[in-house]
């Protein structure tokens, strides 16, 4: 059987959910207050993880076939020494299945990536906590080509403040392009 | 009916295609460029959508490989341990590029005079300046200026920095505590409204296509501009060979449409900005009896010296959260404190840190690169304490070249339209071995210093092939470089290359910033010489 167009997990048997649900009960069993895979990974999860990724309903259904038994820890490792594209098709299946679901990433605190504003106006903690103070304190960090060594240095500014208190920088010493040959 | 022939035939639509054909099209050249991708929709990409982490894994893989679209051409891996990565469209790898922006520093030209080893540029660091400063403008970047880890700047970053987010923060404390440089990291994406483009919401998702347009792809800051001055753009325009004539000069390309049909499309003078894969794997393909070994190979060095940034990541976990799947993707924080040669460390050259966001539940719940897999009631345990509450330094290690390492043509393997694929051969050499075993170890005093009760370390990425560098290099000899200093073929004097395959030496940091730089540098010369410029009749 292959897959529908549009709704390819309408391509797997009775027998072949079955299995899929032992094994997400295995790889993400209930505990510690959250819910199993088995339990999350309703038809709407995983047609909508096949529908994002139709190339997974193959390696899926071959992870899932009779011949490689009832016994689901004896599946994984078979597939896990013989066949690891189609044992991480079958993980990602069950990962994606059950992160994409609304309640389960609430209760693990994550919201999506979400769109944030930048707050560019705000003086920046690192400023503020002097941490950029310190960097410019042990001056130079660059290696001098006309030297070899880490560059002098010169006038450079101390602290930021310093930094912002003249125009663009000095010249530090070392070459600035004025010398090369 | 003949077509007649532009002024300027450029193979590529990436940022250093972009980047000259902008210049070259606003001096009144008559530019048309071939692209084998297409035109692409911010609207489709999937960062601002419940699949994201889905998709990223195929369709948006940086890997051609994993993609396997039509517009990709396939990559011969077998004799590599990492993957080069790319991205074929219009804005080429800028549209999956993580947006990072740090230049390649002084004494990277100068690799010889200073270390003994490998080759000084024709070129250097004070020379780029002027051209830093314009692309920096072009693109769009953000970052706080007066890092003294560079020289001092005449002309700051034209947008503010940036954020750092909680694990920027907790790492600029760790390193102010152990001494070391670190620095709000300078990237080419949006802090503020900028050039008609929106500012960046932090979504992390730069890998994935910018939904906002606040990473600077060079479909958004150079193409729309380079058309606008009358560029022609041809997208789904596979190159499979540039022609030359009985002068040895090139004539033009020859390029097959998506159905298959082909065509030629001549020029005055042809410019390569395909990659350091895909330009050199061009030249290859472009060998006939007047150059068997491939065009512009007299020096026998395209396809050769092949430099890819041996890749490590060193991953620390926290106790407090620190929402880490958010923050810009192109780094939140540098530091350059062991990039300088110190040969007390047993090897030469260094390597740059740039602490990235670390994704969201699917990345973190599946196997690790590592292959650590936790399954089974704590399951539960390791998602809720690695997911947001990590920080990663990627430890970016310079790479010497080597003629070893190299791209030759695929006798079995095609693309799409039946053009060979590359090959590539690479090794790391025992420097940079020793390079990334340094590094990590510091990196990991790194993460120790900022408190992490657990750091995990990644050696050697597969997936780590960004920075593609080196099959052409430039230099005054023709017996060893490919290139002269001006971008132009010693071979070839109407044929340039203008993307990263002109890179004598790898540097350490991410490259774009220094290949767009040297490429404006090639297209004002391509204008200052345009009456001198040799042109098939």
């Amino acid at each position: 059987m292959s897959a529908v167009a549009g709704d390819p997990y309408g391509g797997l048997g009775a027998d072949e959910r079955a299995t899929l649900a032992a094994i997400a009960d295995r790889l993400i069993p209930a505990a510690h207050g959250m819910p199993s895979a088995a339990d999350v990974l309703d038809d709407d999860r995983l047609r909508f993880v096949l529908g994002a990724r139709p190339d997974l309903f193959e390696p899926l259904r071959s992870a899932l076939r009779q011949d490689l038994g009832d016994d689901v820890g004896a599946r994984l490792d078979a597939l896990g020494r013989s066949e690891p594209s189609t044992l991480a098709a079958l993980q990602l299946v069950i990962v994606a299945g059950y992160y994409t679901d609304r309640g389960v990433r609430e209760q693990i605190g994550y919201p999506g990536q979400m769109a944030i504003e930048i707050r560019s106006w705000e003086y920046p903690a690192y400023l503020e906590e002097g941490l950029i103070d310190a960097v410019l304190a042990r001056g130079p960090v660059w290696r001098d080509p006309a030297t070899g060594r880490r560059a002098a240095a010169g006038d450079a500014p101390r602290t930021y403040a310093e930094r912002w208190s003249t125009d663009a920088a000095a010249p530090e010493g070392g070459s600035h392009g004025d010398d090369r040959s | 009916m003949a077509i007649e022939p532009a002024d300027v035939l450029i193979v590529g639509a990436g940022p250093s295609g972009g980047v000259v054909a902008k210049r070259l099209a606003e001096a009144g050249f008559s530019v048309v460029c071939l692209e084998q991708g297409e035109w692409l929709d911010r609207e489709d990409y999937p960062g601002n959508k419940l699949d994201w982490e889905l998709k990223a894994r195929k369709d948006w893989a940086t890997s051609p490989n994993i993609r396997g679209l039509a517009q990709d051409y396939p990559i011969v891996e077998d004799d590599t341990p990492v993957s080069p990565l790319m991205y074929s469209a219009v804005g080429g790898s800028t549209i999956i590029f993580a947006g990072a922006w740090p230049r390649a520093l002084p004494s990277d030209f100068r690799v010889r005079s200073l270390d003994g080893i490998a080759d000084d540029w024709p070129i250097d660091y004070f020379e780029l300046l002027p051209y830093f400063y314009r692309t920096d403008r072009d693109f769009g970047v953000s970052g706080l200026p007066g890092d003294p880890a560079y020289p001092p700047d005449t002309e700051d970053a034209p947008m503010p920095p940036l954020p750092i987010g909680s694990a920027g923060l907790k790492l600029a404390r760790a390193h102010t505590k152990l001494g070391w440089h670190w620095w709000p990291e300078f990237n080419s994406i949006n802090s503020v409204p900028y050039d008609g483009r929106r500012p960046c919401v932090q979504r992390s998702t730069c890998q994935s296509g910018c939904n906002e347009g606040a990473k600077a792809s060079a479909d958004l800051t150079h193409w729309p501009k380079a058309i606008a001055q009358g560029a022609r753009l041809v997208t789904g325009a596979r190159v499979r060979r540039i022609e030359t004539d009985a002068r040895g000069l090139a004539t033009g390309a020859t390029w097959i449409d998506a159905d298959g049909r082909e065509h030629f499309e001549p020029a005055r003078v042809v410019i390569l900005a395909a990659n350091a894969i895909g330009t050199s794997r061009l030249l290859l393909l472009s060998a006939s009896s007047a150059h068997p070994d491939g065009l512009a190979n007299s020096s026998g060095l395209v396809g050769k010296r092949l430099m890819m940034h041996p890749f490590a990541n060193v991953a620390g976990l926290f106790d407090e959260p620190l929402m880490s799947w958010q923050g810009q993707f192109g780094d939140l924080i540098e530091s350059l404190e062991f990039y300088e040669t110190d040969e007390r460390r047993g090897f030469v050259r260094g390597a740059r840190w740039g602490l990235a966001p670390t994704g969201g539940p699917i990345n973190t719940a599946l196997p690790s690169r590592a292959g650590e897999q936790i399954w089974g009631p704590d399951h539960h345990t390791h998602v809720r304490t690695h997911l947001g509450h990590g920080a990663n330094w990627g430890l970016f290690a310079e790479d010497l070249p080597d003629e070893a390492n190299h791209i030759t043509l695929s006798s079995t393997v095609t693309d799409s339209s039946g053009i060979p694929a590359p090959e590539v051969h690479y090794s790391m050499a025992d420097n940079a071995r020793r390079m990334l075993d340094f590094h990590i170890e510091r990196a990991k005093e790194s993460m120790d210093a900022a408190g992490a009760y657990k750091i995990e370390v990644d050696r050697l990425m597969r997936y780590s092939g960004w920075h593609l560098l080196g099959t052409a290099r430039m230099g005054d000899d023709p017996r060893t470089s490919v290139l002269d200093r001006w971008n132009r073929t010693h071979d070839v004097p109407n044929l340039y290359v203008v993307d990263g395959s002109c890179f004598v030496t790898s540097s350490g940091v991410n490259p774009t910033s220094t290949i767009v730089a040297i490429a404006l540098r090639a297209a004002d010369r391509i204008v200052e010489t345009r009456a001198q410029q040799q042109v098939p009749a």
